[in-house]
């Protein structure tokens, strides 16, 4: 009698657990990642404001990539927090005050090294020096399923012929079936929030010390991408240019108006034409 | 037994009128009785003083019924009854001979045993009475000499139209009464209240002889079966199916859809022991055109009549495309992948356009047609109700206009338009929707309080979302149960109230250890639909899930569809009976509305029918005087085949526009159903028009029964009853039980 009581106890006890394992394994399927600072990686700090931790529809999701296996540019962070994190909350400021488009105050990193999943709910990313990555197969298998579900990349800050190289070595790796090509003026990703005909070369701060708008043999920018089956793009390249310094530098006095106002317009192009197409 | 103790049949009393012929009144007799109970009274307390007070009550009651029976029978009761006069009446004699009677139930067709009972034993001695006429009954009644050669090979069976011809030739010759000898197989629904009303006026009465048992020992047949009359192209239709079965519950058996002879979709379903039950099938509703499906159960064997497991149901699928409108307040992901399900897609149904707030003072357009919304969301009903379906997502209420949100209430109940509304922070609760006329469209109550909550929640079928072909992403039940199991969570959702009486919920939405809430409900909302879905987080079902996975595609194509699929135009035509099942009469009925959606009255309707040879027909329909905008007429199809019908309608040289209905007319389908002996109508009609039913085993009593009619010429008889044997007997038995009593108690 005694045994047969301890034995229904210890059942009773392993379906509980098994209920809460089962919970448990739920809730880390359901998890989506929030808002983390990477302190020792940050390339420029800014202030965390109090409402970092905000749920909203849309926040600006950097990714975290491996570098610099072909650039030496690799160092103890890497390429991919260049501008980070101030670039990226002086960008949401903006998104904020001009659209309608509900953000959170703080960036959100994809880190495509440990939690690369992650990145499946966060169908907007930014990759900035992608002159510099080096993607793994899977990582490479896993963008190719990114961008075939629906989700975006901006990349930004990668200048001359070698970056070039060295980005379309790897995104020729996730799209060996599809060409990268000049986006049209006419294309909706240069119009849905504003007109954006006429571009100028967006320069990094380093312009007001050499003088010269580009970088390396990055002469001409180019606003580039791959398109989708439905001709929508899936990946923009802002190439020769950075925008991700001119909204690092939006306070700075010395950096021209002009630069940080198109970067800002064509971000929030960007991120609508995400959401919209 | 009836007969000898009551000396008549028992038509004489149901249809008679009792009397008592005695001179003297009947407060006499009340008097005598009385008289004699008190004078029995004091008799019996005076001589039985040991008898117990209840044992000379039990004497007293038995010695003044037996004197109460007596006077009665001295006061001569009587039943005062019409009935018809020998050799001058006509009784005409009905033989069913649809095929249905050709079915050998015992071994012996039932046409046979009619004509058997009709000539061994009932025509002689109608013949002795009456002048009997009769008929071969199948579509229409035919008079015949002898049922000799009848052949049980009519496709029909209308016992109304062929009561109505003889109740007409009643003005011509003394009809007393109208004997049918049928299975009750009626292929029209039924016996007109017309044609009741009109026997009744003649006082004819109908007996019904029924034949064929009143269920098969082992059949199963499709009572009915309810599908949509259009659809879309490649839309997901829901049939609902009412099965009859005997003699295979527990069986399990193959629902099927077939087009052409091909399956098209089919699932298990396993009878239960009741008779009746009803079950849903899926099936596609295919390319643009006219579909004709055969819907049933897959024949088992030993079933008795395999040939009513299939019914035809026809489908017209529409080339149009419908057009939707999608609103949103703000840039949101529900928003791309929605539009995405239909445009990635090439829907071949669906004309998609959006419009999404970007900035406070810029809207982004995504249009199908060329200068759509110019000017923003509509400002006039006909440029709102030029669409057939509206989604409104994160956008304020007071972002329309209080005529506007007017305009968006009548969208759905004068234009019969689809409108789906989406959870959001600038929507619902949170939107301030409430105290709005969208409020009141809506199929859930909307809370006072700000609900939207960006907490990702678990989404789950009801019992009626596990039914709905909105929520079916396979075709099997069990495996479309499971997907939905799987489901990725929602990334946001909004609690709503309460559903409000005939609201539908079919899924619900809820955190680990939350209470569930609704998170799809819809409803009937005037002449359209209203839709909620609480949430705009459904986008994770695409980007959580493979690539090639179509889960979130098919779930708002379907939505969309059940949006649409019912929004009328302004010319509407339709048809109670799309198939005629061995049937000619098409009754039609045209809707007209103007551009505004207001009823059309005085205009020109007119209605093509291309028949199936080629030839064209035209009917022009009149207004309906109980309805403003509607118009009706009927039309007869000749022939078997497929026809199709183009209404137009016109107003001082407008166009108002037109519809096109495809209708079918089958041959030798209708007597295969309803083949069992319809012993409810039978005894209805009997009943209604002062007959008897009767079964061929107790027939014989008709001939006895007949002459008691109202009809034809007739003659008031007074038949005694005083002499009934029952009433000799109750005397006997009154007085013997006394006897025995009081033999028993020592007081004899």
């Amino acid at each position: 009698m005694l045994f047969s009581a301890h034995k229904k106890d210890m059942r009773l006890r392993i379906a509980i657990l098994a209920v809460l394992l089962c919970c448990g394994f739920s809730a880390l399927l359901a998890f989506q990642a929030q808002f983390k600072e990477y302190r020792n990686e940050e390339d420029n700090p800014a202030p965390v404001p109090k409402d970092a931790f905000e749920k909203t529809e849309w926040t600006f999701a950097r990714l975290r990539y491996p570098s610099g296996r072909y650039t030496g540019y690799d160092g103890e962070r890497g390429s991919w927090p260049t501008d980070f994190p101030k670039a990226d909350r002086q960008f949401l400021q903006g998104v904020r005050r001009l659209t309608k488009i509900h953000t959170r105050s703080v960036e959100q990193v994809i880190d495509l090294v440990n939690q690369p999943e992650e990145i499946f709910n966060w169908p907007w990313v930014y990759a900035v020096e992608v002159g510099h990555w080096d993607l793994t197969d899977a990582q490479c298998k896993l963008l190719r399923e990114y961008f075939l579900r629906g989700g975006f990349l901006m990349v930004d800050d990668f200048h001359g012929t070698f970056e070039w190289g060295v980005f379309v070595q790897s995104m020729s790796r996730i799209f060996p079936d599809r060409a990268i090509v000049e986006l049209p003026d006419a294309d909706p990703i240069f119009h849905t929030v504003y007109d954006l005909d006429h571009r100028l070369q967006v320069p990094g701060l380093q312009y007001l010390y050499s003088g010269k708008i580009y970088e390396k043999d990055g002469t001409i920018p180019h606003w580039r991408g791959i398109y989708d089956d439905d001709g929508r793009v899936m990946v923009a390249m802002c190439f020769n240019q950075d925008d991700g310094d001119a909204w690092e530098h939006a306070d700075n006095p010395a950096y021209e108006e002009k630069y940080t106002s198109q970067a800002y317009r064509l971000g929030i192009n960007y991120v609508t034409y995400a959401m919209t197409h | 037994m009836f007969e000898f103790l009551f000396k008549y049949p028992p038509a004489i009393f149901s249809r008679g009128k009792f009397v008592l012929l005695s001179p003297w009144p009947v407060w006499v007799m009340a008097l005598l009785i009385i008289a004699a109970g008190a004078g029995l009274y004091w008799n019996l307390r005076q001589r039985h003083t040991l008898l117990t007070n209840l044992r000379t009550g039990i004497i007293w009651f038995a010695e003044t019924a037996l004197l109460a029976l007596l006077l009665f029978m001295l006061w001569h009761p009587a039943i005062s009854v019409a009935r018809l006069r020998p050799q001058q009446n006509v009784v005409a004699v009905l033989v069913d001979h649809s095929r249905s009677m050709g079915i050998a139930d015992d071994g012996k067709p039932r046409l046979q045993a009619a004509e058997t009972l009709l000539n061994d034993e009932l025509l002689p001695d109608l013949k002795k009475r009456f002048q009997v006429r009769m008929y071969a009954m199948g579509r229409d009644a035919v008079r015949i000499d002898q049922t000799q050669g009848l052949a049980a090979d009519d496709n029909a069976t209308r016992i109304g139209d062929s009561l109505k011809h003889i109740a007409s030739e009643a003005g011509t010759m003394p009809l007393g009464a109208i004997v049918v000898l049928t299975d009750g197989g009626d292929n029209t629904g039924g016996v007109d209240r017309d044609t009741i009303s009109q026997l009744r006026q003649l006082h004819v009465p109908v007996h019904t002889i029924g034949f064929g048992p009143d269920h098969f020992a082992k059949d199963i047949e499709i009572i009915d079966v309810a599908a949509p009359a259009r659809a879309l192209p490649l839309s997901r239709l829901s049939a609902r199916v009412a099965i009859r079965q005997h003699g295979f519950s527990g069986s399990k058996v193959k629902l099927t859809v077939r087009e052409n002879g091909h399956p098209v979709s089919q699932q298990v379903v396993e009878l239960k022991p009741d008779a009746e039950q009803s079950e849903t099938v899926l099936f596609n509703s295919g390319a643009a055109g006219a579909h004709t499906f055969q819907i049933g159960i897959e024949p088992l064997d030993g079933e008795q009549n395999t040939q009513n497991n299939f019914v035809v149901r026809l489908v017209n699928v529409a080339e149009k495309k419908m057009r939707v409108l999608y609103i949103e307040g703000e840039p949101r992901w529900e928003y791309k992948y929605l539009r995405r399900a239909i445009v990635d897609y090439n829907d071949p149904a669906i004309d998609f356009s959006g419009m999404v707030r970007t900035t406070q003072n810029k809207t982004y357009y995504q249009v199908a047609r060329t200068g759509e919304l110019a000017n923003g969301f509509p400002t006039k009903a006909e440029e709102l109700f030029g669409y057939d379906g509206l989604i409104i997502g994160s956008v304020e209420a007071n972002y329309f206009t209080p005529a506007q949100q007017q305009m968006i209430r009548d969208f759905a109940d004068r234009r019969g338009g689809g409108v789906i509304f989406l959870g959001g922070r600038f929507a619902l609760a949170d939107g301030g929707y409430s105290n709005t006329p969208m409020a009141e469209m809506m199929p859930l109550r909307i809370p006072n309080e700000k609900t939207w909550s960006r907490d990702f929640a678990d989404v789950a079928l009801t019992e009626a979302g596990r039914e709905s072909p909105i929520t079916r992403l396979e075709d099997d039940r069990a495996s479309n149960d499971a997907r939905w199991k799987k489901m990725p969570q929602v990334a946001n959702y909004a609690v709503m109230g309460e559903p409000k009486p005939g609201a539908v919920v079919l899924m619900t939405v809820a955190e680990a250890g939350h209470r569930p809430a609704p998170l799809l409900t819809i409803q009937n909302y005037g002449r359209g639909r209203v839709g909620v879905f609480a949430s705009a987080g459904s986008w994770r079902w695409k980007m959580l899930q493979d690539h090639t996975d179509k889960t979130h595609a098919i779930f708002w194509q379907q939505f969309m569809r059940w949006m649409v699929t019912e929004t009328p135009g302004e010319v509407v035509s339709s048809t109670p009976h799309q198939v005629l099942s061995d049937d000619t009469r098409l009754p039609l009925r045209v809707s007209v509305r103007d551009k505004e959606y207001n009823p059309v009255s005085g205009a020109t309707v007119q209605t093509s029918i291309v028949r199936p040879d080629g030839g064209s027909d035209t009917v022009s329909l009149k207004p309906d005087p109980l309805e403003s905008g509607v118009y009706t007429g009927e039309y007869t199809a000749d022939k078997p085949g497929t026809y199709v019908a183009e209404t137009t309608a016109h107003q001082d040289k407008t166009d108002l526009g037109r519809d096109t209905l495809t209708f079918r007319r089958e041959d030798g389908v209708a007597e295969n159903f309803g083949a069992a002996q319809n012993r409810d109508l039978l005894e209805k009609l009997s009943s209604d028009t002062g007959g008897s039913y009767y079964t061929p085993a107790n027939a014989k009593r008709l001939s006895g029964e007949i002459a008691v009619s109202e009809a034809g010429i007739t003659s008031h008889d007074n038949l005694d009853i005083w002499d009934m044997p029952i009433l000799f007997l109750l005397v006997i038995g009154i007085r013997g039980g006394e006897w025995l009593l009081r033999r028993k108690w020592g007081v004899v």
